[in-house]
């Protein structure tokens, strides 16, 4: 039998003003099951409390109905109240007469009416409010970060300096990311090699960091606390225990000319090798592919000339399981390119700028390896097709971004800062050459960065041209670039020696299916979501999972490096408790009625649905069913309306309490 | 500032079905900013309009419901990424299935209320209620359960006389 | 004007079938078959489980093999399934059922093996068994009927098909009509056949998609549909059926067979599987698959009745 208690709140005036408090309390104590009833004018304060919490004992009330402004509000406040009075917290209930009631209502009579009814409803439901435990669920103190780029770097030596075992994957043989290409950043023009390679070398040697390089996230179980991350190793063919990093493999290996994917091309490296000198690890990766030894069978001079015999033809992909509680995704960005995109991609090639067959026609990034000190013209500005010094360098920004028809709306961000500073490394590179940008507009906010564009034109004399390139092709040895300058309303063309595009920042190909393992959302162009565009900038909508740097949308270096250890911040928050608890709301299975036809995992966003054997006691199986994980479920209910049967039920929010306020109606 | 209200001869009996985060805000703040709206609605909060299910529907119209309102958080905001694109396909069809065996769908209103839009709550509030106002009681699941009170007879004078001699 | 029907192939159809099922019945394909078999009135027929190879003579199909025998797999029978892999014969219709009931994990395809049947049609009721198949007396879902020939089973008779005569699509007209009605016109018509439900659940009964151990309907706390036989509950039960059945009915129809009282149910389900159709270009019965219209979306689905 309830004995529920009703506390009518005036709040000062605000409900009383418009609503009959003396005439809903005194009609309320008259609902079968409620044993008291009351107002006061102050519910939410002290000696309001206090009144609540001393009708609980002395009325031995079961349920508690306080009938005041919105839960939003104070729900929280009246639940933590009647705990401390030994009732479950989820036997409290608001009625909410004051926002949807004392508030848009002017006539007394109405409004005392519809508090009534109000009342009414909420006493009926929290007459079927069931006690609801806290729900726990242990969290492993080990962190997963994938992508060995600045983002990740930074979020896992946060997380490691924290105290917590980090395991970074890395796709690529080596640490380092984009950063590592890059030549000097903005805007201070500082080496990106100097500041970036201690941060990869203090990873690599981290007591809490376990490296895994040239390896990729295979698959994904479990939930916040409870990850089960299983990474695929690939084989490198050179055995990371026992290669000393001397090199000799790479300097005798026959195979000297395949294209250096991280010099972009331009320079050649071995079929054993390692991306840069500085590679973290320092241990090589034969290219399959490339190498004389797995084309023909027969070479295999690595293996001879290697000392501590680390070469192994014959290794394996390898599988590891790693347990953690939280994961960082940080998997970065790749540039847009020109080149003629397949028919009916959503995203288009630049036919009017050659669609990338011009040789001197290069990106950005290729720029930055041409100034790279450790690049494969050793900082000389030389222009690929002829080894030339330009003389006339174009820059053209917004290319592929900014431009819906080619498929991108969004600004790239970057690109404005980093054309700056090319023109910037060129004049100082080439004193007598010229720069040219094409620009539409400067978007440089940023803490001296406005100062640092301002630097470019004013005082590294770059010409900057506002409008739009319309078409580039190759006159002899010059590209002509053909396009218009708005401010004087005049068509520009120039004949010049090299052009730098500044491509649009685009998310990892293989961002889609990398989200699909881990369960989070993303948008159209695979940029990962967050939670709140505003107030969850960090947080993905599957709890435990985090995002830092350019994975989530374009991203310079402080903003980045802010990002993820902003990640590491929420990682740790998470690990600084033994147990996580959280809300009660959440679906439960009711097995025995269970048919196991899955409506509940099809229509669950979060993934929170699994499948259960429900066996007899030799073990056979008698049927399938729903399992819904606490730790993953967000309580929406959507599953308790798609299940026929209503075989699964929402906490807090059952149909018995539904049915109850309509009843009540 | 006052204004006299009108008194009507029939005032419905209007029940929404809400989220929690963006509509049930949303009334909130139709509150805080005191827009003044009919006091007609009775509000039932859900997490989400993915929980609303539509036998909750037929038994607020049982119950006596003259008009009924859904409403939850724009496409794209929703609080659990996807709820309410499953409650705008299923509301889809049943409001279709509703249209067929007779109930008019002028009774039923969906919106998308954001916890931003209290203007917007009262406005879908005020026409629904006006609406159904001009509309007139929902007499026909009523009358069901009417039918149901005679087919067992109970109310028969020569039933009531036993009874009374009981 | 009525025009008889040729299915002079069924009787190689038999033949076939009875070929098929002793065979897959001995060499331990399968451990039972359900089928179609003789009763003796005359026309009239029964479903019949068989595990001995020898009865295979027992098995026979005709235009009075009206059942839907999917039912009998799901695990509202919940005997029959645990038997092993079984032998099962499917009209095209019945086949869909099967596709739904994959896509709905009630089924595994390995545990079945389907003996299709090419249709072309049976008799609306078997009132009357011995009546001769006709455009009169063939059954309303024949009429509209595309899914002649099984696609997809393990075994198909080798029959080609007699053309068919022209047929007037009743439930699109009965819908049509019904469309053009003023709401409570509708609700009159609804009201009068719903008054006549007397709850006995056969349409639940004999439906492969009311598979679920405790339906929704016989809950007590709370009772979402009331359970008494009145038309308040009527209303309640019929709608709540429509609705759980939306985009997962294949059309077989046999709710409006088996119902005593003549409710024509399976209107309601055409009307919300062309909904199904027209609101999210979705049909059922047609593959396995992952996930049916009302528990998936799309970002751009309509909304023009949201405000």
């Amino acid at each position: 039998m309830s004995r529920i208690g009703v506390f009518i709140c005036h709040c000062g005036e605000n409900i009383s003003r418009t609503v009959d408090v003396e005439l809903v309390a005194s009609t309320a104590s008259q609902f079968p099951g409620v044993a008291f009833a009351t107002d006061y004018k102050y519910m939410c304060s002290d000696p309001g409390q206090s009144l609540i919490k001393k009708a609980v004992s002395e009325h031995r009330l079961t349920h508690v109905v306080v009938a005041a402004c919105s839960p939003r509000m104070h729900e929280r406040t009246f639940r933590k109240a009647v705990e401390q009075v030994g009732l479950n917290p989820f036997l409290c209930e608001m009625a909410n007469i004051r926002e949807h009631c004392s508030w848009v209502h002017e006539d007394r009579e109405e409004a005392t009416q519809k508090a009534i009814e109000i009342v009414g409803m909420l006493v009926e439901r929290v007459k079927k409010n069931r006690v609801l435990p806290t729900i726990t669920v242990p969290v492993t103190k080990r962190a997963l970060v994938i992508g060995g780029g600045i983002a990740g770097i930074q979020a896992a030596l946060d997380i490691a300096d924290a105290g917590h075992q980090v395991v970074l994957v890395e796709r690529e043989p080596s640490i380092g990311g984009h950063m590592a290409q890059l030549s000097e950043t903005f805007p201070t023009l500082d080496c990106s090699q100097c500041i970036m390679t201690p941060k990869m070398v203090d990873l690599a040697n981290h007591p809490n960091i376990i490296m895994h390089t040239y390896s990729e996230i295979e698959q994904v179980d479990g939930y916040i606390g409870n990850f089960q991350v299983t990474i695929r190793k690939k084989a490198r063919s050179v055995d990371e225990n026992k290669c000393t990093g001397c090199g000799i493999c790479m300097t005798k290996c026959p195979q000297k000319k395949i294209p250096n994917i991280f010099d972009r091309n331009l320079g050649t490296r071995t079929a054993i090798y390692v991306p840069f000198p500085q590679a973290v690890p320092n241990v090589p990766v034969i290219d399959r592919e490339n190498c004389t030894m797995f084309k023909t069978g027969k070479c295999g001079v690595c293996q001879k000339v290697c000392g501590p015999g680390a070469i192994d033809f014959n290794q394996q992909d390898t599988l590891i399981v790693e347990p953690v509680g939280a994961i960082v995704v940080a998997t970065g960005f790749e540039l847009y390119d020109i080149t003629e995109k397949p028919k009916g991609s959503p995203i288009k090639g630049y036919g009017e700028f050659g669609h990338g067959k011009i040789p001197d026609v290069i990106d950005g990034l290729t720029f930055e390896r041409l100034a790279s000190a450790s690049g494969p013209t050793g900082g000389k500005i030389l222009r690929p097709s002829d080894g030339k010094e330009p003389k006339q360098v174009v820059f053209i920004q917004c290319v592929g971004s900014r431009s819906r028809e080619k498929g991108i709306s969004y600004c790239s961000k970057i690109c404005c800062m980093y054309t700056a500073k090319h023109t910037m490394l060129y004049h100082h590179k080439v004193h007598d050459g010229q720069a040219y940008v094409f620009f539409m507009d400067a978007r440089v906010p940023g803490k001296s960065y406005d100062e640092f564009w301002r630097r470019a034109i004013e005082e590294e004399e770059a010409v900057y041209i506002r409008g739009m390139v319309s078409r580039l092709y190759q006159k002899g040895d010059k590209i002509v670039v053909m396009g218009s300058d708005i401010s004087v309303g005049v068509q520009v063309e120039i004949e010049a020696d090299l052009v730098v595009l500044a491509t649009a920042v685009q998310p990892r190909k293989g961002a889609d299916a990398l989200a699909q393992k881990l369960g989070i959302s993303y948008d159209k162009y695979h940029f990962y979501s967050e939670a709140h565009a505003k107030l969850k900038p960090v947080e993905c909508a599957t709890a435990g999972i985090y995002l830092a740097g350019a994975c989530q949308g374009p991203k310079d270096i402080p903003d980045t490096v802010s990002q993820a250890s902003a990640a590491a911040a929420k990682v740790m928050t998470l690990f600084s408790k033994d147990k996580l608890e959280r809300e009660p709301i959440v679906a439960r299975v009711k097995e025995n009625n269970c048919v196991g036809c899955f409506a509940c995992r099809k229509v669950c966003a979060y993934g929170a649905v699994e499948e259960k054997e429900i066996r007899d006691r030799q073990g056979n199986l008698i049927k399938m069913v729903a399992y819904v994980n606490p730790g993953v479920c967000a309580g929406c209910g959507t599953c308790q309306a798609t299940c026929p049967s209503k075989s699964v039920e929402l906490d807090g929010y059952t149909d018995e309490q539904i049915v109850a306020m309509i009843e009540a109606l | 500032m006052h204004t006299e209200k009108p008194k009507h001869d029939f005032e419905p009996k209007i029940i929404a079905f809400v989220c929690t985060w963006c509509t049930y805000a949303g009334a909130d703040l139709a509150g805080t900013s005191r827009m003044q709206y009919p006091a007609n609605v009775r509000v039932l909060k859900f997490p989400c309009t993915g929980r609303i299910d539509p036998v909750f529907i037929i038994k607020a119209f049982q119950q006596g419901a003259d008009g009924i309102l859904i409403s939850g958080c724009h496409p794209g905001d929703c609080h659990y990424i996807s709820g309410n694109y499953h409650a705008r396909r299923r509301f889809a069809a049943f409001r279709k299935l509703l249209e067929f065996i007779g109930v008019d769908l002028n009774r039923i209103q969906f919106s998308w209320v954001s916890a931003a839009e209290g203007g917007k709550w009262v406005d879908v509030v005020t026409d629904l209620t006006e609406r159904v106002r001009t509309m007139g009681p929902m007499v026909e699941f009523k009358d069901l359960a009417l039918e149901e009170q005679w087919s067992g007879g109970l109310n028969s004078p020569d039933l009531q006389e036993i009874y009374e001699a009981m | 004007m009525t025009q008889p029907i040729d299915i002079s192939g069924y009787t190689r159809i038999t033949e076939s079938i009875r070929t098929e099922a002793k065979r897959i019945l001995s060499d331990g394909t399968v451990s039972a078959v359900i089928g179609y078999t003789h009763v003796r009135r005359k026309g009239s027929t029964q479903p019949i489980l068989i595990t001995n190879p020898d009865d295979s003579e027992k098995l026979f199909f005709s235009e009075g093999c009206l059942n839907n025998l999917v039912v009998y797999l799901t695990k509202s029978k919940k005997d029959v399934p645990k038997t092993g892999k079984i032998g099962i014969v499917v009209k095209g219709c019945d086949l869909k059922a099967v596709v739904g009931l994959l896509g709905e994990s009630q089924l595994k395809r390995e545990d079945i093996y389907l003996i299709g049947v090419p249709c072309n049609g049976v008799l609306g009721s078997l009132i009357n068994p011995a009546t001769e198949l006709n455009t009169k007396t063939i059954a309303a879902k024949c009429r509209e009927c595309t899914d002649r020939m099984p696609v997809g089973a393990d075994f198909v008779p080798p029959v080609e098909l007699a053309a068919m005569p022209q047929m007037e699509a009743t439930y699109s007209d009965k819908i049509a009509k019904l469309e053009a009605m003023t709401p409570s016109e509708r609700w009159e018509f609804w009201k009068e056949q719903f008054s006549k439900c007397i709850k006995c659940y056969a349409c639940r009964q004999v439906c492969a998609f009311c598979y679920c151990e405790q339906c929704v309907c016989d809950r007590n706390r709370p009772q979402m549909v009331e359970q008494s036989p009145r038309p308040s509950g009527n209303f309640s039960w019929h709608l709540v059926r429509a609705i759980h059945l939306a985009g997962r009915c294949v059309g077989c129809a046999e709710c409006e067979r088996v119902c005593p009282m003549d409710i024509p149910l399976n209107l309601l389900n055409r009307k919300m599987a062309m909904e199904m159709k027209e609101l999210f270009n979705s049909e059922a019965g047609f593959e396995v698959r992952e996930k049916g219209p009302l528990n998936s979306y799309d970002e751009h689905d309509d909304e023009s009745f949201i405000r």
